[in-house]
């Protein structure tokens, strides 16, 4: 696997070519499914709250409420002492960029309940940006970043 | 303010850069005190980590003084001294509930890049790249730290800073290797690095009850280090065949535990060294994973190695046959800061635990580039760097 070689290719795309390096369970959300079933799959986050905190089908937490019903919503108690499993998927097909901000909003629906409010990272002291090919690959990446994954 | 950032592949640069705000409720601003180069940093810097900007501020071992808290920040208080974990965890998910800090999971804000590469996302580490949050590290004047509350130290009146340092990162990590491979008393330890963490390692073994410790490197001046600030047995790899050695010195058993403090840059003499790098080079392997081959070679049956040096993907000639049919332990982990460092900084304050020594060069921050081209050439005995900004 070329990992350098793959940061060089470009931008954000760059982190959607990560997901689909094809070594069987590595790097992307579905290895075998073909595009359609694997956009249907349930996207879920563990939350380590009772249910009755989390929310309902019909009123999933924020961010996740904005969806509307473009989504269905499922909460599931997790086993033992893992809170409640928050899972989401689109009723119809969705496109790639559905699929990221459902990803995002998955992710900030868990940290505001568990923590009360939503890393930031950005601004941040740091040095002048040479603008080299890498640099802005990495960049388009970052920004991509809380959009894609496994999730 | 003045920080020190990476500038592009074997370059370090000191630069002006804006200072940090709050950006959470529970964040602190500190004043840094002391900031400490460490071998994770020199994967970074070599390239062996792709995801640094150019500019980005790095370090992640350091100590300072609060001025400035967020509104959600209860138990530090402007003025406060404090040793901090190298990785953000926020406390309240059920990883850091484990005290598995380093695999919170509201630690970092890239998740994507690390469920890409190793199919679920890890924590973030200040000043450790974009794959690991983003966050600008150290090596500066001013830092911002989230989830103060969870993750810095007041440090005792009694204890130096230049002691307290260490329990950032090389202690705590050190101790975690012990800890975690399950050391018992009158274990054989063995420790492959005898840099700050490997030598932190040796020392929580001993004080976890080991009835042997050995330390393995080729660095005289941190051969030294271990016999005299550790009071462990050092051996030279370049001129004893370790696994050799450690047989006849554990009646033919293998060390029950085996730590390994090298990392991925591990270095071998003669051809399987040559073979790892090429491969290492031309990106076929991502990793050389010279002292974990040898640590599982060596380890006893039913022993447990653990890898507390940095891999980031894949390696190549793995033995995992040897791993499998002796019934190994394989484990492995970034540090786990918050879960140690307050009884690090008690034994700290009782002078179980020394660290002084690891400060082999104090300089000011404007030195930084230099500081780390001596750390990691390992030039006039430097075992690690600190900046005074
Ligand atoms: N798990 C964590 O959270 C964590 C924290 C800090 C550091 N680390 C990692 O631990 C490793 C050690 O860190 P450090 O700060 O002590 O680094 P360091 O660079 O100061 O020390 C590494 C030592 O390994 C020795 N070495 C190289 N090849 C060897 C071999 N084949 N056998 C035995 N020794 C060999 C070197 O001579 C050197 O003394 C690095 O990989 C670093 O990234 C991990
Ligand atoms: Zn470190
Ligand atoms: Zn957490």
């Amino acid at each position: 696997m070329d990992l350098p070689g793959i940061v060089h290719r470009a931008g954000g795309a760059l982190l959607g070519t990560l997901q689909h390096v094809r070594i069987p369970g590595v790097g992307q959300a579905s290895v075998t499914d073909d595009p359609a079933t694997s956009a249907r799959r349930w996207r879920a986050v563990t939350v380590l709250r009772d249910q009755a905190a989390v929310g309902t089908p019909e009123a999933p937490p924020p961010p996740l409420d904005r969806f509307g019903d473009r989504i269905e919503v499922r909460l599931t108690a997790a086993p033992a002492d893992r809170g409640t499993e928050l899972a989401a998927r689109f009723r119809g097909t969705p496109s790639e960029a559905e699929i990221g901000e459902l990803r995002a909003a998955l992710r900030e629906a868990k940290q505001l309940l568990e923590v009360g409010e939503v890393l930031r990272v950005d601004p941040q002291p740091h040095g002048q940006r040479k603008p080299t090919p890498q640099g802005a690959a990495l960049e388009g990446m970052t920004e991509q970043a809380p959009k894609e994954g496994v999730l | 303010m003045k920080a020190a950032t990476w500038t592009g592949v074997n370059e370090v640069s000191v630069e002006d850069v804006p200072e940090p705000t709050i950006l959470n409720d529970h964040d602190v601003i500190l004043k840094i005190r002391q900031s400490v180069t460490c071998g994770s940093d020199l994967h970074l810097i070599g390239g062996y980590i792709p995801f640094m900007r150019a500019g980005d501020v790095i370090g992640h071992e350091f100590l300072g003084e609060v001025v400035e808290v967020g509104k959600e920040v209860r138990d530090r208080k402007v003025g406060d001294r404090v040793v901090v974990a190298p990785f953000a965890a926020c406390g309240s998910c059920w990883y850091c509930k484990q005290e598995l800090y380093s695999l919170c999971d509201n630690g970092n804000a890239n998740p994507g890049i690390t469920e890409g590469l190793w199919g679920q996302g890890v924590g973030g580490c200040f000043g450790y790249s974009h794959a690991m949050g983003g966050y600008a590290g150290s090596h500066a004047e001013l830092m911002r730290v989230p989830y103060a509350d969870v993750g810095t130290f007041v440090v005792p009146e009694g204890v130096s800073d230049t002691r307290a340092l260490f329990a950032s990162d090389a202690a705590s990590t050190g101790w975690m290797g012990a800890d975690l491979a399950g050391t018992e008393p009158g274990d054989v330890v063995a420790v492959w690095g005898a840099g700050g963490v490997g030598q932190m390692a040796a020392r929580a073994a001993m004080l976890l009850g080991a009835e042997q410790v050995v330390v393995i490197d080729r660095v005289p001046e941190r051969l030294t280090q271990v016999r005299t600030h550790v009071g462990a047995e050092a051996v030279d790899y370049t001129t004893t065949d370790v696994v050799a050695e450690l047989r006849e010195r554990t009646g033919g058993r293998g060390p029950d535990v085996c730590i390994e403090a090298v990392g991925m840059e591990a270095h071998a003499p003669g051809t399987p060294g040559i073979y790892d790098q090429v491969k290492q080079q031309l990106r076929l392997q991502t990793d050389r994973p010279t002292a974990v081959r040898e640590a599982i070679t060596a380890c006893r049956k039913g022993g447990t190695v653990f890898t507390l040096g940095v891999f980031a993907a894949m390696v190549d000639k793995f033995p995992l046959g040897a791993a499998m049919n002796k019934g190994l332990t394989l484990r492995g982990a970034q540090v786990h800061a918050q879960r140690y460092i307050p009884e690090l900084l008690r034994r700290m304050e009782a002078d179980e635990l020394v660290t002084e020594h690891l400060a082999t060069h104090v300089m000011p921050l404007g030195e930084a580039p230099e500081g780390y081209r001596m750390f990691k050439e390992k030039d006039d005995g430097c075992v690690r760097a600190v900046f005074l900004p």
